[in-house]
């Protein structure tokens, strides 16, 4: 009975303390309603607030900051990175394509040109020519010719002369139905007649396997210059009169002998020799018909 | 096989030599590369099979190079000759003196061949000048190790069946017979 009453006392204590409490916190938030509201200034709560969060703002702002520019710092560069070997690959491989086509195109502007200027030869020399490409050279170190893509089957013949757009290159040497061999003019076995285009004088005109000829025969009385120009002088029937051949480069005159020692310097750059004409010689032609039957 | 192999193994080096290795027809630096298997036919090969690589390879070169025919022939010939005599018969036959052997040897033959082409046909062939000549025969040194290497793996590969005949071979049955 005692212990009902004791439990029943403790109880309305309790009550008692929540009431008075919530009456007092609800003063204390009356008091800073009417306070705020009234006076619109910061109390000591709100600075007190303020003291107190400000540095967990501060904080929060500064690692999210420091965050953002890790992000921007390393995340995005190593994406960007990404990005940028993958542009990169393909910048590369555009440029590469571009390259290509570039020296495409100048190739075939280079050939372009050199099957213009041979066009333009060809119609100087107003005679039937066909148009063959090298396709090999003599590798040995004691003659000199090449191979070309044209032969009989072209109406090529042995002994026809071969030209590039700057002048004499050789004569037909051997010929199959679709090849022919060339024997260069700067072989030692190669003899072409020529005339100093200036002085009128003839001589013959002699490879030496290198990239000179040399002119034999040009008498001592007769006057030769440095840079006279050589050309073909069309005795033989072979070669057509008049096509250039050199210019003479060195006269070396000794004491003895009749003749002049002359160095010619070819028209024709035998180290970029691609594209030939073969000219059709009437008289050789005229000749094989005349030959035994 | 291995002599068929050996003719496609010149010709493609005969064709190298007048097209890509020669960029203008005055270029001195081209190897001679048949040389070195010329050497090569003369240590390694036996001379039945050597002459069947031979023939048409100097067949080839004369067409395509020079205009004195046979002249390929000579020079092959008399090289492949004089490298298996000595190789044979004198006591330079060690591995180490056979590549200074096809220099040396280049440089004599072509010296040779020259003085003899020169002989019965005169004003056909360039001055002879010893310095290219001799680097040539240093350029033909120097290839003939890599070349000997080339050659060796062809001729190992030319050992090899390319079908395997002997698998479709006819077995006797006698592995399974019973005894009575």
């Amino acid at each position: 009975m005692r212990n009902k009453i004791t439990r029943k006392r403790s109880s309305r204590v309790g009550l008692f303390r929540v009431v008075i409490l919530a009456g007092l916190l609800l003063t204390l938030a009356f008091i800073f309603l009417v306070s705020t509201l009234g006076s619109q200034k910061f109390g000591s709560f709100h600075k007190l607030v303020l003291e107190v969060v400000a540095p967990l703002q501060k904080v929060v702002t500064s690692g999210s900051s420091y965050v953002s520019t890790f992000k921007s710092e390393y995340l995005d560069i190593l994406q960007d990175t990404l990005k940028l070997r993958e542009e990169n690959k393909r910048l590369v491989q555009q440029l590469q394509e571009n390259e290509a086509i570039l020296n495409k195109s100048r190739e075939a502007l280079a050939t372009n040109a050199s099957l213009r200027k041979l066009l333009e030869f060809k119609s100087r020399v107003g005679q039937p020519v066909i148009a063959a490409t090298i396709i090999g050279k003599d590798p040995s170190a004691w003659f000199r010719s090449v191979i070309i893509d044209q032969g009989s089957n072209s109406g090529i013949m042995k002994g026809n002369p071969v030209v590039s757009s700057d002048g004499v290159v050789g004569q037909i040497f051997t010929l199959s139905p679709n090849y022919s061999k060339v024997l260069l003019a700067i072989a030692p076995s190669s003899a072409i007649d020529v005339l100093l285009q200036k002085s009128r004088v003839r001589g013959i005109l002699k490879g030496t396997g290198t990239l000179t000829y040399r002119l034999e025969y040009i008498l001592k009385t007769a006057e030769v210059e440095e840079g006279e120009h050589v050309v073909t002088a069309g005795y033989g029937g072979v070669f057509p009169t008049g096509l250039p051949v050199g210019v003479v480069s060195k006269i070396i005159k000794k004491p003895r002998g009749m003749f002049h020692e002359i160095e010619v310097t070819p028209s024709v750059d035998y180290q970029t020799l691609e594209n030939l004409l073969i000219i059709e010689q009437q008289n050789l032609t005229e000749l094989k018909h005349m030959g035994p039957r | 096989m291995i002599a068929f192999n050996f003719i496609l193994v010149g010709l493609l080096l005969v064709i190298m030599q007048t097209t890509v290795c020669m960029p203008s027809p005055v270029w001195l630096l081209t190897p001679d590369c048949y040389y070195v298997l010329v050497a090569y036919l003369a240590y390694r090969l036996d001379l039945m099979r050597s002459l069947i690589v031979l023939f048409p390879l100097v067949c080839i070169l004369d067409v395509l190079s020079g205009t004195v025919l046979g002249m390929y022939a000579i020079l092959c010939f008399s090289a492949y000759f004089l490298i298996r005599f000595i190789s044979r018969k004198l006591p330079v036959n060690e591995s180490l003196y056979q590549i200074p052997l096809v220099g040396v040897s280049y440089l004599l033959i072509s010296w040779g061949v020259y003085l003899f082409i020169r002989f019965i046909e005169p004003e056909v062939l360039v001055s002879w000048s010893w310095w290219k000549m001799g680097t040539r025969a240093m350029l033909v040194a120097a290839l003939a190790y890599p070349l000997f290497y080339v050659f060796d793996l062809v001729q190992k590969y030319s050992h090899r069946s390319l079908f395997p005949w002997s698998r479709l071979r006819l077995r006797t049955d006698n592995r399974r017979r019973r005894k009575a």
